[in-house]
């Protein structure tokens, strides 16, 4: 059966026929065959009379033709379908009408989408699914791809039969790991503390936590492999809160082992409330200095919907000192928020507290987001900056240099 | 040019490729500009060609020669192999990587929506026979989606049916089978040329071939047959949709306006009804149908019914465009023995309709909904989730006790906002202005500003915000706090003769609201309460517009109406009012 399938599928172009796994195997094979060999005489016909005039309509009858069988069967087959098999049909539909629909959908799956509350959700959800496995595909196919390489290399390795000898036995990973851990235990003891606030689990939705906990994931990667590691505080952690089950996920059994201090109290009890400072990115006072002797509080926060003032609200309510980063005063701003992942503002920070340097520091900020860093001259910037808003929005010029100059002056804008 | 090493040359076209042409040539060009140092001059040519190059993505020599493309400018790309290798084309089920330049991630995306992308194959004239379209296959770049290419193109450029039928004739022939978004997008050509029968074929064959359809193949299916004398059958469909999904409210749409085509009226408000109790919005397309498909005809249930349309407007503060208030007034004159005139009519300040004299209804909230708006404003827009989003619960109340020693206010100014009219002048002054011009009548006035206007600067001089508070009351919030909470708090508490003074729209206010109902209220309150200045910033003397007095909905006494219309079909902003009326009135 499923050989004589393949079979079909090499003959005929199978990206044309819906070859819809799930159900109707038996119920596509048949009429195929038929329509195979149909299709060929037909195609013999029309070989030996090509001048024929063209009948339009033949597409019907080779549609109807072929599936005259299967009318009968669905005809009996028509029965009631639980709700789930009826979204699973659908999804099949669409994804035949070239919509951005997933190939195969798990049952989890498929009740997250029956939840979506509106059809833009239900849309994007699937548009997300279907990205998901594309991503998947390519990455599949870049491992078989590798690995074929990986083989030929290694016949015609064989075939020189030339093996090296070697009297380091590999094991740099290991060792590497083994010295980063070495590193970050010092630091668990004489480091400089670095708070990330876990109590914005309720202002953010399920897939906003999972990004949450993937950004914290790198820095936590990226600072154990510093020269100069932090003291990483997990501070007003719950237990059994959705970034602990996000974080299980990411780290499994590692988890227990994390060279990280992990609190469900908050950073105030843990620390002199003098030395905290909140980094918020709508804090009215700008960072100066990176001050080795302070605490410095991250938010651990995913906003993909814009929350202005919800981690400054918290520091505010707590009576702590706030800063941002001096984005606008090194960087010549040009587009997106000034939120950073929170990844970006670990290798930020780290940058800092090693050479003090904000040039170095913020190469890290998205290059996309800025258009050059403000030690050039600045008469020099502004000249790029007119020419590209001249292009950009035309008439307007007269409103942007208006908006250049009042972003430069010296005063924070006010209203 | 030649500036370029091949590398970034190959970047910037795999840039330019992803981009769409609109707005990222700006983008192309920052990066541009950053990353080479290049005098400007060069830049600006180089840009010049970017804008001047078309959307089309150039196809190579072969396809030009067989579709002599007509909308698209020539251009040269010196690196012609890179670019191919930008462009290649992927099917689902092999992803190609060019591993040069560009993160993956982006190349993914762009090679998912590659096949939108493509807009320059030309459809033929007449049909071709199946070697024919072979040929065209091959010479296309990309056989895997060809015939979908073709097809869309086919709709755009609306060709004629019998070269759609015989390329679909050259996919079954070939293949012994034609995929569903091939005959979807078949099936949306016939819906644009109106081909009956054909919809009807496609249809039969859909429901043989497959067990259920989508909505988009229905959308298609119930526009076509609505459009025709058999537009019962998109009633039959319409139940279908029912069976496997909500349905649209497109689908509504078609077969309301089918319905009353049909003068079975009592049918299309059936639908109507139906739509409304599944929380779909009627466009206002179809409102206008109803009027206009019930014109000249008698019946007090269906005036009824049209009433009700009309206070749906009502209801939802909903302002139809100048055809559709066409239609309303051709309806209400054509009903027989009703003796029904109406007027178009721009409505003076003092709310009082020039035509038929009658007074509108003025803008005041009842003493419910008053105080139902303001316990809202102060629970969503002030506090919020976190009260020290916008203010400090010690500063809240610190304001509340101000307001309450010195009630009741008759006119509330957001100094700040107010104190930046004129920029040419000092901010002080602006303000200095308006708290004289307002002063008068000894009217009592709040000023609300921020704490850094006490600091003696260049642009708040000690001195005149000395003589100001002589004048006014003042409360000055912290520096990081939303002054504009504290102005609508202060308004409110002051009771419905206080007015306000900003420029600003509040529409972030509003969007924090969480119900359409209290937003509804609060837009009614603002138009009414709301004093902003005249746009004739010439002259000394700040002038300000009152706020109006009457309010701007679809209103009625029995026997007169009064509907508000837009002059223009786009829709307005919300705070915007429409200046113009259309007035009815019955004379009996």
């Amino acid at each position: 059966m499923h050989s004589a399938n393949m079979l079909l599928k090499k003959i005929l172009r199978s990206s044309v026929l819906p070859f819809a796994a799930q159900h109707g195997m038996k119920k596509d094979l048949f009429p195929l065959s038929r329509t195979l060999s149909l299709s060929l005489c037909l195609k013999q016909d029309n070989s030996c009379s090509p001048s024929e005039k063209l009948d339009l309509d033949a597409w019907k009858k080779v549609m109807k033709s072929g599936l005259q069988e299967e009318v009968n069967e669905t005809v009996s087959e028509r029965k009631e379908l639980s709700t789930l098999a009826a979204a699973r049909e659908i999804l099949e539909m669409w994804r035949l009408a070239g919509r951005s629909v997933p190939e195969n959908i798990s049952e989890e799956q498929l009740k997250t989408f029956m939840e979506c509350p509106s059809k833009s959700a239900k849309k994007k959800y699937l548009k997300y699914l279907y990205l998901k496995e594309l991503y998947k595909k390519s990455d599949k196919r870049k491992v078989d791809e590798k690995r074929e390489r990986r083989l030929e290399k290694l016949e015609q390795a064989s075939k020189t039969d030339d093996t090296r000898r070697n009297s380091f036995v590999c094991l740099w990973a290991n060792c590497m790991d083994r010295a980063y851990s070495w590193r970050v235990a010092q630091s668990m003891i004489f480091g400089q503390p670095l708070v990330f606030d876990m109590s914005y689990e309720k202002d953010m939705s399920i897939r906003e936590v999972a990004n949450t906990v993937r950004q914290i994931v790198l820095s936590e990667g990226c600072n154990r492999r510093s020269v100069d590691p932090f003291h990483i505080h997990f501070c007003n952690f719950k237990d059994d809160s959705l970034y602990h089950k996000e974080f299980i996920k990411h780290y499994r059994e590692a988890w227990g082992k994390l060279l990280i201090t992990v609190t469900d109290q908050c950073y105030t009890e843990v620390f002199p409330k003098d030395k905290l400072i909140y980094l918020t990115a709508d804090s009215p006072k700008v960072m100066k200095t990176f001050d080795h002797n302070k605490i410095y509080i991250v938010g651990s926060m995913v906003d993909r919907s814009i929350k202005t003032g919800v981690s400054l609200a918290r520091a505010k309510r707590l009576g702590l000192e706030t800063a941002a980063l001096p984005l606008e005063k090194y960087l010549l701003w040009n587009t997106g928020a000034k939120n950073l992942t929170l990844d970006q503002m670990m290798h930020i920070l780290l940058t800092l507290k090693d050479t003090g340097d904000w040039k170095a520091a913020l190469e890290f900020v998205p290059k996309r987001k800025y258009c050059g860093f403000v030690s050039k001259p600045v008469h020099e910037l502004k000249k790029t900056l007119n020419l590209i808003n001249t292009l950009k929005l035309g008439k307007r010029q007269e409103e942007v240099r208006k908006q250049f100059a009042k972003n430069y002056s010296k005063k924070l804008t006010q209203k | 040019m030649a500036l370029f090493s091949q590398t970034s040359q190959q970047g910037f076209q795999a840039l330019l490729w992803k981009c769409r042409m609109f707005w990222p040539v700006s983008r192309c060009q920052q990066l541009f500009a950053v990353s080479f140092n290049i005098p400007n001059t060069e830049k600006v040519s180089y840009f010049s060609f970017m804008t001047s190059s078309s959307t089309a993505l150039p196809v190579d020599s072969k396809g030009t020669d067989v579709f002599p493309t007509k909308k698209r400018s020539e251009i040269d790309y010196e690196e012609k192999k890179g670019w191919d290798e930008e462009t290649k084309e992927i099917s689902e089920g092999k992803l190609q990587f060019s591993s040069s330049v560009g993160a993956p991630k982006k190349r993914l995306m762009s090679q998912v929506l590659s096949r939108h992308k493509f807009t320059s194959v030309q459809p033929p004239e007449k049909p071709l026979q199946p070697e024919e379209w072979n040929r065209l296959r091959e010479s296309f770049r990309s056989p895997e989606i060809f015939e979908e290419v073709m097809f869309n193109s086919m709709v755009r450029c609306n060709s004629p049916i019998d070269v759609a039928k015989s390329l679909l004739t050259h996919v079954a022939k070939s293949n012994g089978d034609i995929a569903y978004n091939l005959l979807i997008k078949y099936l949306a050509l016939c819906v644009q040329q109106g081909q009956i029968s054909e919809i009807r074929d496609v249809y039969d064959i859909m429901k043989i071939r497959f067990k259920i359809l989508e909505s988009g193949a229905y959308n298609l299916l119930i526009r076509g047959m609505s459009n025709s004398d058999q537009w019962r059958m998109a009633l039959t469909l319409l139940e279908e949709v029912k069976k496997i999904m909500i349905p649209s409210r497109t689908n509504y749409e078609s077969c309301i306006k089918a319905a009353s085509r049909h003068q079975e009226m009592n049918l299309a408000f059936e639908l109507y009804h139906e739509m409304l109790a599944k929380d779909l919005v009627p466009t206002l397309d179809v409102l206008q149908a109803f009027f206009d498909f019930s014109r000249g005809m008698k019946g007090a249930e269906l005036q009824k019914e049209l009433f009700g349309i009309l206070l749906y407007l009502r209801e939802n503060q909903i302002h139809p465009h100048k055809t559709f208030v066409r239609s309303i007034k051709l309806w209400f004159e054509s009903i027989p023995g009703g003796n029904w005139r109406g007027h178009l009519t721009s409505i003076k300040d003092s709310g009082q309709c020039p035509v038929c004299n009658h007074q509108l209804e003025d803008s005041d909230l009842s003493e419910e909904e008053y105080n139902n708006l303001r316990e809202r404003i102060i629970k969503d827009v002030i506090h919020g989730t976190d009260t020290f989003r916008k203010t400090s619960p010690q500063e809240f109340e610190a304001f509340q006790a101000f307001v309450e020693n010195r009630l009741p206010f008759d006119i509330v100014i957001d100094g700040l906002n107010v104190s930046h009219i004129k920029p040419r002048k000092m901010q002080c002054e602006n303000l200095f202005d308006a708290v004289n011009c307002l002063a008068k009548d000894n009217a009592r006035l709040l000023v609300l500003g921020r704490k850094h206007m006490l600091i003696n600067s260049s642009n708040w001089k000690r001195e005149i915000m000395k003589e100001m508070q002589n004048k006014a009351d003042f409360f000055f919030a912290e520096n990081i706090s939303e002054d504009d909470a504290f102005l609508l708090y202060a308004t409110l508490q002051s009771g419905k003769h206080c007015k306000f003074v900003t420029r600003d729209f509040l529409r972030d206010h509003k969007a924090c609201l969480s119900d359409s109902l209290t937003r509804h209220l609060f837009r009614k309150w603002q138009r009414g309460h709301q004093i902003v200045f005249s746009p004739s910033v010439e002259g000394k003397h700040i002038n300000f517009l009152p706020a109006l007095r009457y309010d701007c909905v679809v209103q009625t006494t029995g026997d007169t109406w009064h509907i508000p219309y837009k002059d223009t079909f786009e829709e307005k902003y919300s705070y915007q009012v429409p200046r113009k009326w259309l007035c009815i009135q019955q004379k009996l």
